[in-house]
């Protein structure tokens, strides 16, 4: 009957002067690494440093999606695996995290996007990661409700069907990875900023914050959006580019979809919440932001597209519109790079809006290499020098204008 | 049922004698009516089939089906009304710790957590949001939102310049609160000077007045948008409204802060305004004996009114010990008989599906009073309504002498004014709105103080782009500002406000709601605290406060105000969560508004259909994929290879580029050496990204000096200006790029047979020898059309594209049909077309091309001028660097060996386990006589002669394998002899 | 947010109007001589600190002109 006695999940610690290991971000990235620094290898005097609240950033604001239906086999393996980590870590947090794994459906408007599609299914199921290609009249049938007829601007030529994906409640992760570091000894600040980083012979040696100097051995910036920010405190240039996503949420409603379901040609995505509110969102604005205002423009855009796809929709309305920050890499897959030019010093950054979903494995592996100073082969596909090279993730097909994210 | 004209569905059925609206979401708890601006989900129902509407601010029509949602049988005795005894059981967040042990029943309890959740019922199937849903955008120099004294003060003082001013207000009549206030001020009841104040404002010709309008939002500079819910006399039932205003003037008043205690969701516990409402606005009785504890001088108005109504007071709890204005109010209270507990509230409701009484105590403990009574009217005092102010991005901080959020700042061209800053004297209110209208006015360089002039309208500021424009000297301006400010500052500023927290007592055993949308209560903010959840924001997120369909309205202040006294904090260290829009909750049809397809016809469009076209959206276009009822497109495709065809190739860009630099920018995007280009014949290359990757191919023509005509893909032709001016920005080159995209259209008319087409077109010599292969000629079609004629090949045969302007283009496909007819000449489409060109090697941008892949690696690398690095071009140094990299993705052609089944575009080509590429385009050729495939192949792999295994799994289980051998991907006629014929 | 940006041929515009071109970084190196690396830094690699920038935009759904702007990323507003 634990559940009836409140605990705290996490245990307030004092502000050491120094640490082993210090992360700067209090996210789920932020959060696994910790955790798993200190279960997994033992290194407990860890220091996340968290400007404002724990799962401020886009911890708290992502649509909480999990799938692992990416489209290169590296970017497979690894959504894959961090797939199969909310079971696992539901029983070892002793924390529910709520997966509801209810498939997700990617809808295809056209010939090539159902080429696409084929490519994506082959690729999943040669990796023993299930998607089904659907037509239209089965996409129907996993969704009552789309609309399949030749009404919509772009009608609706099929579907990739991924079983293994579904949401997570994404606050629970956040508190439950903050129970389990605690658990370990791992130090969690909130409400302390990062306001420069120490570096000396080429190492680094600690962060100035809000709340006085703080010294550890290796860092690691684990920062989410914000990531470029803090990079550009040492003066690290990154292909990265934090751009504002926005997402929202209608009135609740009993249970009527039961899958993800998204649209690359209307820019949209949705799902309904434990709770029965529509939550969706997808599109972003393409200009470099920290802001995380949403915008008129957009509520229009969604309401507009989602009329279209699910004319059933258009009977309920929009009681809440958020945003948060993507850190957009070119390729549209992450960097988890240790060779940044000072001893000490790790990235995870610029996972775009596939953070969430990677949280999990991110932290386990960023702890590997954090712990061993060795490069996990897993992470190999991950290197920030590749955009020094032109050799690209494939993440996506599609290339960029004008070489920042658009 | 029945209801007047001008009643909610909320009063008609209160009138009625329905206590019951529904049941709350976790516990399940009857709920009435608490609020009468759907300020929380209490009176959601479903209203003909449609579910969540909100009764209170649902405007009575006939006919109406209403039926309660959330309800387990009869809203009163609903199936799962016993969910409240266990409570103890359901602490906040109590779904974390429970449920995934062991983990397979985790999906069990899932989907019974699922169902108990949501609200309102929606069938995927019905179509909803009928109706017209139309669309509007304002432009104004002073948007007030708000249509209470304030504003409408702020919109009068506004227009008096002439400034075009537009005032919004979310209830169906204008006034706020003075509209049901009998109280008499300087000899006029309220209630009057709020139609004056109407009359006005809807007399004045400048100022246009939207009732039934709630704002969603102010976002950013001053973008306004809402929507307005249509009368019958509207042409819409709803319209959404976006309005760019100059300045905005916020006066969205006050509501009830809800009194924290025992019970406090009871059916017939209610606001201030909600009785006072259904009483003077609804003439609906709201109860026979009602207990007041509330905490400002309002709620003693009310009560005294109520009493002149019939509706007898039993007590009025002051949750402050003084600080009641006036004497006369006592002296009311005593002629009433109505006793009055100074520093008393009630604290806990009694009875169960309805208040059958209460209990008083004094906030200082102590002993308690019981009471009987059916009506209990509960508040903490007012807060402002600070959501329209916090969307525009204001900052707030607590005030101690008002207790509410007051804002630090103001973002620019923003105005506040009327009782959400604290004031609440009438005359006080007016004047801070007249101030606020004047101070928006002068920000418009309007003319405050002078009478406007009739159809002296001001253009907003995007039209004349002039700001502080007229002649009035900023002084005389001023002058009015300032005695408007003198005015307000003579009358009484806000008086103090309450700060109780909380009721005596609370707690023990019952439940204090602070949210009634998910059940939030009291003990659950202790209980987040207890779990180290103790800031407002993951409090909210860890227990539900203000998520529901009330967001921050019931939640927002208190929860913030308790977790302070919680946290051992004082008051003002009180942080709010933020407030999100939409203020008003749109329903997605309004958003969406009309809705209608925007794309773009080639003008061709007529004749293609007429033939049976087969349109698909290509881009921003609707083109014709194939004709008839044949996918494969067999015919078209042997009509092109054996006879000839006729392609509408009108999307295609068309560009003129001409001056003293134009050459240099086509080098600078051009991976070519532009300047080879021959006058009269076309120069093809292709235009690559930074990356080296390929965005473009299209041939230049030369025109004349320093004059260049050149086509790009369709899918680029809107981007090529942006392109050539982004890459050309830094050079300060003289050049002038025109988009003849539009004014011309083109078609294609390709095969063996094309010659003897064109000449039975025209008399000029498009003989091979006059008119050879790559050529570019002006020949005079039919009655004298001049025509670009482009001898190109991308389908592999011998062709010829007509370009001419837009209208002439329907008059050469009749032409061309009927010097066709004797050949048997057919039209063909983009899917033709695919399968020509794949054929024949020829890559389609974003098919046989990704981002992985660079101009040289799909062997379009002999365009490259390697030598040239004055140029700068676009794209050469990454071709530098990546020429030779080991590990790249190569375009190779494909021959598929002949085998059970067959690949499809998309299938991957794989190297045991290990996927090494895929199958962008493949097709059964007849025409080649077997299955031919372009396809991007590891380096390693692409070699002539490899034999390499294909395999696609579109269903789990359902793998299909072939084989193919690697070859060059110039399947057809690969020496081109055929295009030179 | 929605924010507004002055396009010196046709004044405040809405931003949804332009098409963003990234921060300023002067004209295209020299390609006598550059590295793959200086190359592919110039193209993609920038240092975003929370601080107003210099930038490009697009007024594509106006007059067609490349036009620089001072935003604030932080605010999105724009500095004049």
């Amino acid at each position: 009957m634990s559940w009836l006695r409140p605990r705290r999940l996490w245990h307030p610690a004092p502000l050491k002067r120094h640490y082993e290991v210090v992360i700067i971000g209090g996210g789920i990235h932020g959060l696994a690494t910790a955790y798993y620094l200190a279960r997994t290898h033992g290194i407990r005097d860890v220091a996340v440093l968290e400007s404002h609240y724990i799962g401020f950033g886009g911890s708290g604001r992502n649509t909480a999606i999990v799938r692992a239906n990416q489209r290169t086999a590296e970017n497979v393996r690894l959504y894959d695996e961090g797939l199969k980590l909310w079971a696992v870590l539901t029983d070892e947090l002793d924390f529910n995290l709520m997966f509801f794994n209810c498939g997700t459906l990617n809808l295809g408007h056209s010939e090539a996007a159902m080429n696409g599609i084929r490519m994506l299914a082959s690729t999943h199921n040669l990796l023993e990661v299930k998607s089904e290609v659907l037509d239209p009249q089965q996409c129907a049938e996993v969704i009552p409700g789309l609309d399949i007829s030749d009404r919509p601007a772009f009608p609706i030529h099929g579907g990739l069907y991924h079983p293994p994906g579904g949401i997570v409640r994404h606050d629970a992760v956040v508190w439950g990875l903050a129970k389990g570091a605690s658990a370990h000894g791992v130090h969690i600040h909130q409400g302390c900023e990062v306001r420069g980083i120490d570096t000396r012979d080429g190492r680094v040696t600690g962060v100035r914050t809000s709340q006085g100097a703080i010294g550890c051995k290796r860092l690691g910036i684990m920062a989410g959006g914000y990531g470029s920010a803090v990079a550009a405190m040492l003066g690290i240039e990154l292909p990265i580019h934090p751009l504002t996503i926005q997402a929202m949420v209608t009135h609740p409603l009993k249970p009527f979809l039961h899958h993800v379901f998204s649209s690359g040609a209307y820019h949209v995505y949705a799902n309904q919440t434990l709770k029965g509110e529509i939550a969706t969102g997808a599109h972003m604005d393409p200009q470099v932001n920290y802001t995380t205002d949403a915008t008129a423009y957009y509520l229009k855009h969604q309401a507009e597209a989602l009329g279209e796809l699910m004319p059933a929709l258009r009977g309920v309305r929009f009681m809440r519109i958020w945003s948060g920050l993507a850190d957009m890499t070119p390729d549209m897959a992450p960097i988890m790079e240790g060779e940044l030019g000072y001893e000490g010093l790790y990235l995870d950054a610029g996972w775009g809006y596939f953070g969430f979903k990677s949280g999990p494995v991110a932290g386990k592996y960023m702890a590997e290499y954090m712990s061993t100073g060795q490069r996990p082969d897993i992470l190999r596909a991950f290197q920030l020098k590749r955009f020094l090279e032109g050799r690209y993730s494939g993440e996506t097909a599609s290339v960029m204008k004008y070489g920042h994210w658009d | 049922m029945t209801g007047y004209a001008g009643d909610t569905v909320a009063s008609a059925l209160y009138g009625a004698g329905v206590r019951i609206f529904g049941r709350s979401l976790k516990y399940h708890r009857p709920r009435g009516l608490y609020s009468m601006e759907g300020e929380s989900a209490n009176t959601f129902m479903s209203i003909d089939g449609v579910p969540n509407e909100c009764a209170e601010t649902t405007e009575l029509r006939a006919g109406m089906a209403v039926a309660p949602q959330n309800v387990h049988g009869d809203p009163r005795s609903d199936r799962f009304g016993f969910l409240s005894a266990f409570d103890r059981l359901m602490p906040a967040g109590f779904y974390y710790h429970l449920f995934h042990r062991p983990q397979f029943l985790w999906p069990v309890f899932q989907s019974g957590l699922r169902r108990m959740a949501g609200t309102g019922v929606l069938d995927p199937l019905r179509e909803y949001g009928g109706g017209v849903r139309s669309e509007r955008y304002l432009n104004a120099d002073v948007a007030v939102v708000g249509g209470g004294s304030a504003g409408m003060a702020a919109a009068l003082a506004a227009g008096e310049s002439g400034l075009r001013v537009c005032l919004f207000e979310r209830r169906d009549r204008l006034g706020g609160h003075l509209a049901w206030r009998v109280r008499e001020l300087e000899g006029e009841p309220l209630y009057r000077r709020a139609e004056a104040l109407a009359a006005q404002v809807q007399a004045a010709e400048n100022v246009k007045v939207f009732t039934s309008s709630p704002a969603i939002g102010v976002w950013g500079e001053n973008l306004v948008t809402g929507f307005t819910v249509g009368t019958e006399d509207d042409p819409f039932r709803e319209c959404h409204w976006e309005c760019r205003a100059r300045t905005v003037v916020i006066a969205a008043g006050c509501m009830d802060r809800p009194l924290v205690f025992n019970h406090n969701d009871r059916p017939g516990v209610m606001q201030v305004g909600t009785a006072w409402r259904l009483a003077r606005s609804y003439g609906v009785r709201p109860g026979k004996s009602v207990a007041f504890s509330v905490a400002d001088d309002l709620g003693l108005e009310a009560a005294i009114d109520l009493d002149d109504l019939g509706v007898r007071v039993r007590f009025i709890a002051d949750a402050r010990e003084s600080g009641q204005q006036g004497a006369a109010v006592f002296e009311a209270l005593c002629d009433r008989a109505i006793p009055l507990f100074p520093g008393c509230a009630v604290s806990r409701a009694v009875g169960r599906k309805r208040v059958r009484g209460c209990v008083l105590r004094s906030l200082k403990g102590g002993r308690s009073r019981r009471f009987r009574c059916d009506l209990l009217v509960a508040n903490a005092g007012m807060q402002p309504r600070i959501g329209t102010l916090a969307t525009a991005n204001a900052r707030f901080e607590y005030c101690t002498h008002t207790h509410g959020y007051q804002p630090t700042d103001l973002p620019p061209g923003v105005f506040v004014a009327g009782s959400m800053t604290g004031l609440r004297d009438p005359r006080s209110i007016e004047a801070s709105g007249r101030v606020a209208g004047y101070g928006a006015a002068e920000r418009c360089g309007g003319r405050p103080g002078n009478v406007a002039r009739a159809g002296n309208r001001v253009m907003g500021e995007g039209q004349s782009g002039s700001p502080g424009r007229g002649s009035v000297s900023p002084s005389r301006a001023s002058r009015a500002v300032e005695a408007a400010r003198q005015e307000a500052k003579a009358l009484p500023g806000p008086p103090p406000g309450c700060g109780v927290i909380h009721a005596p007592a609370i707690g023990r055993g019952a439940k204090a709601f602070v949210d009634l949308d998910e059940d939030g209560t009291y003990k659950n903010v202790k209980e987040s605290i207890a779990r180290g959840l103790d800031v407002p924001e993951l409090a909210k997120r860890f227990a539900g406060f203000g998520l529901g369909p009330g967001q921050y309205r019931v939640a927002g202040q208190n929860l913030a105000m308790i977790m302070a006294d919680l946290r051992g904090d004082p008051v003002e260290k009180a942080r709010a969560t933020t407030v999100r829009p939409p203020l008003a909750a749109p329903s997605i049809a309004t958003l969406a508004g009309p809705g209608h397809d925007v794309h773009k016809r080639t003008p061709l469009h007529a004749e293609q259909a007429a033939r049976g076209a087969v349109f698909r959206r290509a881009g921003p276009w609707q083109r014709a994929r194939h004709f008839g009822d044949d996918p494969s497109c067999r015919d078209e495709i042997l009509s092109v290879r054996t006879n000839v065809g006729v392609l509408d190739s009108s999307p295609l860009g068309k560009f003129r580029i001409h001056g003293p630099d134009a050459l240099q920018a086509l080098q600078r995007v051009y991976i070519s050496d532009m300047s080879k280009a021959r006058p009269g014949y076309c120069k093809y290359s292709a235009m690559c990204n930074d990356m080296g990757q390929l965005m473009d191919d299209g041939v230049v023509v030369i025109e004349g000096r320093n004059d260049y005509y050149f086509t790009t893909s369709s899918a680029r032709a809107g981007a090529t200006v942006e392109w050539f001016r982004f890459h050309t920005r830094h050079d300060g080159w003289d050049y002038n790029l025109v988009n003849l995209t539009d004014v011309l259209g083109s078609l294609n008319i390709a095969g063996p047979n094309a010659r003897r087409v064109l000449e039975r077109l025209t008399g000029d010599n498009v003989s091979n020898e006059a008119f050879p292969y790559l050529a570019c000629r002006r020949i005079t079609v039919g009655d004298g059309v001049e025509a670009r004629c482009l001898r190109l090949g991308f389908v592999g045969e011998l062709s010829f594209e007509l370009h001419a302007p837009a209208s002439c283009v329907p008059y050469l496909w009749d032409l061309v049909m009927e010097a066709g007819a004797d050949f048997g000449i057919r039209p063909f489409g983009l899917e033709a077309q695919n399968c020509l060109r794949a054929e024949k090697g020829h890559v389609i941008i974003g098919t046989e091309s990704e981002q992985r892949v660079t101009l040289t690696d799909i062997g379009m690398g002999w365009m490259w001028d390697r030598e040239d690095t004055v140029s700068k071009k676009v794209g050469a140094p990454a071709l530098r660097a990546c020429v030779g990299q080991t590990g790249r993705l190569k375009l190779v052609g494909l021959r598929v060996e002949e085998g059970a089944k067959a690949p499809l575009d998309g299938t991957l080509v794989v190297d045991g386990d290990k996927i090494v590429g895929y199958v962008c385009t493949t097709r059964s050729s007849e025409t080649l006589g077997w299955q031919y495939g372009l396809a991007l192949v590891h380096k390693e792999h692409a070699f002539p002669g490899r034999r390499i295994h294909l395999c696609h799994e579109e269903t789990p289980g359902e793998r299909v394998t072939s084989t193919a051998f690697v070859m060059s991907p110039h399947f057809y006629d690969p020496r081109g002899q055929r295009l030179r014929r | 947010m929605t924010f507004r940006l002055t396009c010196p041929v046709c004044g405040k515009r809405d931003v949804y109007e332009f098409t963003f071109g990234g921060q300023e970084r002067g004209p295209r190196p020299e390609q006598e001589g550059l590295s793959a690396e200086e190359h592919f830094r110039w193209t993609q690699f920038r240092l975003i600190p929370n601080e107003p920038q210099e930038e490009w935009w697009y007024h594509g759904q106006g007059c067609g002109v490349w036009f620089k702007a001072k935003r604030d990323p932080g605010t999105n507003r724009e500095m004049r």
